[in-house]
């Protein structure tokens, strides 16, 4: 397994020294989680945005058949202890994973790059024009439905906010598509090796664009929700 | 160290099933079948009887007797409102959190009442194995949530058995019939496990993968219903019989009380008739002698049962929807549960996914089959099958303006986790208060109440304070809370409190005062049962003695049944059982062509009024 050592340390069981992985090389025995272990690092992975995902599912299996709970049922407390923080671990790093943007979400959220907050809410300067009108459809619908007038008038309202929602779907893809990307550039540089400098600035730029993409997505599922009302 | 088994405790029938030989096999008990009907009943004595005979004495006194129990495991007495209109369940006064229910005159919980079910299958594979069995893997539907799951940790606790892993049944299902069919392949099967039982419904997808060690069942996604089941099906049954009574005019005949567990025996009768046959009768002895027939349709049936039915679509297509998959993507349809013999059930699934579904399985076996081969790998070590199974339910906590921060997402594999970081808000505070919850909903007043807890924090400046929370489900299912100080590196001990539940003292309380509900030695048990099928038989005779027909009885034989009657009475008060079978005997002899004459008599109550001979 690839993982990258952190500090030596002990068996707790027969003492040989331990340099990271799940078992102990010498005796077999379980170890503990080091704290702060990140999710790329319990698969043996590089810190890389691209993933094989039949890859990654195949690993998933190969560690959760070694490290599942039911292997450890006559094993003592301690080793229990150890084998449900390791899985939970496990099954919440492939939870992380398998998706692209949750794992680019882990990787900010991991370097402790990953900031919400009022940005999450604000539109996006290029987007402000859009988000205005789009606004402005919204309120209009709201008013018409109020009224209970013409369906006529509610309907072409309807569709109109259809459309402009699929202008904001269309953004969401260009979003995703960059986001791809970024996500290129950093594997380059983790190869390269870049700097720290360099990688904070690629981690910067990914987590205006996750804020962006926050904001168009909860925009489409506000939009989506009101016309889903009669 | 003793012997370890797999149960399937249901909510109409449970059963015990162990290994042999790399096969499960299910434990029969006393009576020949597997099946243990979960029925408890409580004697005048204090006595508590389990099964058949219990589910007998349904119908002779149904006040200190109850069914479907688990409808109740780990609710509170708000929970189960609507379910008392239709469930004959005495409440005691007393319950809040915590149901109680009252049988005769003692007061129990639904975990003490499903701990007696156990104990009783524990005793039938002691019986078989004629060795001590105090292990056992046992199944909850998966769509339980963290309350009802603690609350049958807690039953089997109470029963003396050591609750090694609790098992989803639809995922013990796929086990048994994976083992059966050994179809693993190595890119991955997709399954589905529809389980439609007497009182729940679940539906799970799974991907079954066969690696180079063994074969892995990934649950992908679970969904269901609690609370909708066989039971859902015999009330809208019993409804609607009830109206055609009343119309017939037939009277004397009660709703509730030992009549409506007549009724209730006839429709599900029907019922299972109507899986085999196109048309049936639904009869039962009538309250002035004869019976009460009508006949009903096939037809009929699946129209009055056709919307509980389509109930269980909805579950079914949030499952798919999770596990992103269509329909035709799902390559194997496991029927699972008593519930899916109805022919309606099996057209509407082949309908749904489009191919026809498996059940060459006993539906009411597979799910005590499936708990067997886990026992065994959990005990043996000797592992070629791995489930990784997920939790049904987002877990929350309530934020601020009672909205719900959902921290692990519905369908997350188990074990799962996560972490949250506290700190206080003002000054000199020495407490933090976490409210739990389960569901999907946005707010908490939406989602199910988990547990409430305190973290205790010494005083200090307002956001000085730093205590990590770790929030874990085990492979059970079940929630465990840590907290950890950060600035000490110091675990701090938690007191959660459960909302719905016993707490651990509560349960400790119980074992110790465990008052003797011992198992009954077999002579014991032969007696109750043998005093049942007395009283079963004594007030049908009494019934047909007050009949008209009994005029036409010649005096000896009037005397012989006054005699066989009283006979049957003295055996009843004494110990010997064997007598008591004698005696009841006797009177049947005694009452043969009283029967007869009652069988022969004009039915004056049918609908179409026809003669017994016509009809």
């Amino acid at each position: 397994m690839n993982v990258s050592a952190q500090t030596e340390s002990a068996c707790w069981s027969c003492h040989a020294p331990h340099f990271g992985g799940h078992f102990c090389a010498a005796c077999g025995k379980i170890q503990p989680l080091p704290r702060g272990t990140d999710y790329f690092a319990l698969f043996g992975l590089p810190q890389k945005l691209w993933m094989d995902c039949a890859e990654l599912e195949k690993l998933f299996h190969q560690l959760s058949w070694k490290l599942h709970p039911d292997n450890f049922v006559r094993a003592g407390e301690y080793e229990r202890g150890l084998s449900l923080e390791r899985s939970s671990q496990l099954n919440d790093a492939y939870r992380a994973l398998r998706e692209p943007v949750s794992r680019v979400e882990y990787l900010l959220a991991h370097a402790g790059m990953r900031k919400e907050g009022a940005a999450k809410q604000q539109a996006p300067p290029e987007l402000l024009e859009e988000v205005f009108e789009l606004n402005e459809s919204l309120d209009e619908l709201r008013a018409v439905r109020a009224s209970s007038s013409d369906g006529a008038e509610l309907a072409a309202l309807k569709n109109r906010l259809h459309a402009e929602a699929r202008k904001f779907e269309a953004k969401l893809h260009e979003v995703d598509e960059e986001l791809k990307r970024i996500a290129v550039e950093w594997d380059a540089a983790l190869d390269a090796p870049a700097d720290e400098a360099k990688k904070k600035a690629l981690m910067s730029w990914m987590n205006d664009v996750l804020n962006r993409r926050s904001y168009i997505r909860n925009l489409v599922a506000n939009v989506q929700k009101e016309l889903a009302e009669v | 160290m003793g012997r370890t088994v797999g149960i399937d405790l249901g909510t109409t029938y449970s059963l015990v099933a162990y290994m042999e030989g790399g096969h499960p096999r299910v434990i029969r008990g006393p009576y020949g079948t597997p099946l243990c009907p979960s029925v408890v009943s409580v004697d005048a004595d204090g006595r508590v009887v389990v099964g058949e005979p219990a589910r007998r004495r349904l119908l002779t006194q149904s006040d200190r007797t109850i069914y479907s129990v688990k409808r109740l495991m780990g609710r509170g007495v708000a929970d189960v409102q609507d379910e008392l209109k239709l469930f004959p369940f005495h409440i005691d006064a007393g319950s809040q959190n915590v149901i109680r229910v009252r049988l005769g005159d003692r007061v129990f919980t639904p975990p003490e009442i499903s701990a007696f079910i156990l104990r009783e299958l524990k005793s039938w594979a002691e019986d078989f194995f004629k060795e001590p069995v105090d292990r056992a893997v046992v199944t909850v539907p998966a769509y339980f949530n963290d309350a009802q799951r603690q609350a049958t940790k807690d039953a089997g606790r109470l029963a003396g058995l050591e609750v090694l892993r609790l098992v989803n049944e639809p995922t013990a299902a796929a086990l048994a019939y994976g083992l059966h069919e050994q179809s693993a392949a190595a890119d991955g099967q997709m399954v589905a496990v529809y389980d439609f039982g007497g009182g729940t419904f679940d539906i799970s997808i799974l991907k079954l993968v066969s690696t180079g060690e063994g074969d892995i069942y990934q649950v992908l996604a679970t969904n269901g219903d609690t609370h909708l089941g066989g039971d859902d099906i015999d009330n809208v049954l019993r409804a609607a019989e009830w109206e055609e009574i009343r119309k017939s005019g037939l009277n004397g005949f009660s709703r509730t009380g030992e009549d409506a567990q007549v009724l209730r025996e006839a429709v599900i009768a029907a019922k299972h008739e109507l899986s085999v046959l196109d048309k049936t009768f639904v009869k039962f002895p009538a309250p002035d002698g004869g019976w009460y027939k009508r006949e009903i349709t096939r037809e009929e049936f699946e129209r009055a049962i056709a919307p509980i039915i389509e109930r269980t679509i909805g579950p079914v297509k949030l499952a798919l929807a999770d596990a992103h998959l269509q329909p035709p993507q799902v390559e194997e349809v496991v029927l699972v549960g008593g519930s899916t013999r109805i022919p309606l059930v099996r057209r509407r699934v082949e309908d749904f996914f489009g191919r026809k579904p498996h059940f060459e399985l006993n539906p009411d076996e597979v799910v005590a089959l499936g708990a067997a081969v886990q026992a065994d790998i959990l005990e043996s070590g000797v592992k070629n099958m791995l489930l990784l199974d997920v939790t049904p339910l987002s877990l929350g906590i309530e934020t601020m303006g009672g909205v719900i921060a959902k921290i692990i997402p519905r369908n997350s594999t188990i074990p799962a986790s996560a972490q949250e970081l506290y700190t206080t808000g003002v000054d000199h505070q020495t407490g933090i208060d976490i409210h739990v919850l389960q569901g999907e909903r946005e707010l908490a007043k939406d989602c199910r109440s988990l547990a409430r807890f305190q973290l205790k924090i010494p005083p200090a400046p307002a956001g000085h304070a730093r205590v990590e929370v770790k929030f874990l489900i085990d492979a059970n299912g079940i929630l465990q809370v840590h907290a950890r100080d950060l600035h000490t590196a110091e675990a701090r001990t938690i007191e959660v409190q459960p909302s719905y539940g016993l707490s651990d003292v509560e349960v400790e309380k119980m074992l110790e005062d465990s008052i003797e509900y011992a198992e009954q030695d077999f002579s014991e048990r032969q007696l109750i049962e043998a005093r049942t099928e007395s009283e079963i038989i004594l007030l049908a005779t009494s019934k047909a003695l007050a009949d008209d027909v009994a005029a036409e009885l010649s005096g000896e034989e009037r005397r012989n049944i006054d005699a066989a009657i009283s006979l049957l009475r003295a055996a009843m008060t004494g110990a010997d059982y064997k007598l008591v079978r004698v005696r009841v005997d006797a009177l049947n002899q005694a009452t043969m062509r009283l029967a007869e004459l009652m069988m022969n008599r004009v039915l004056h109550v049918a609908v179409e009024g026809k003669r017994l001979e016509e009809v």
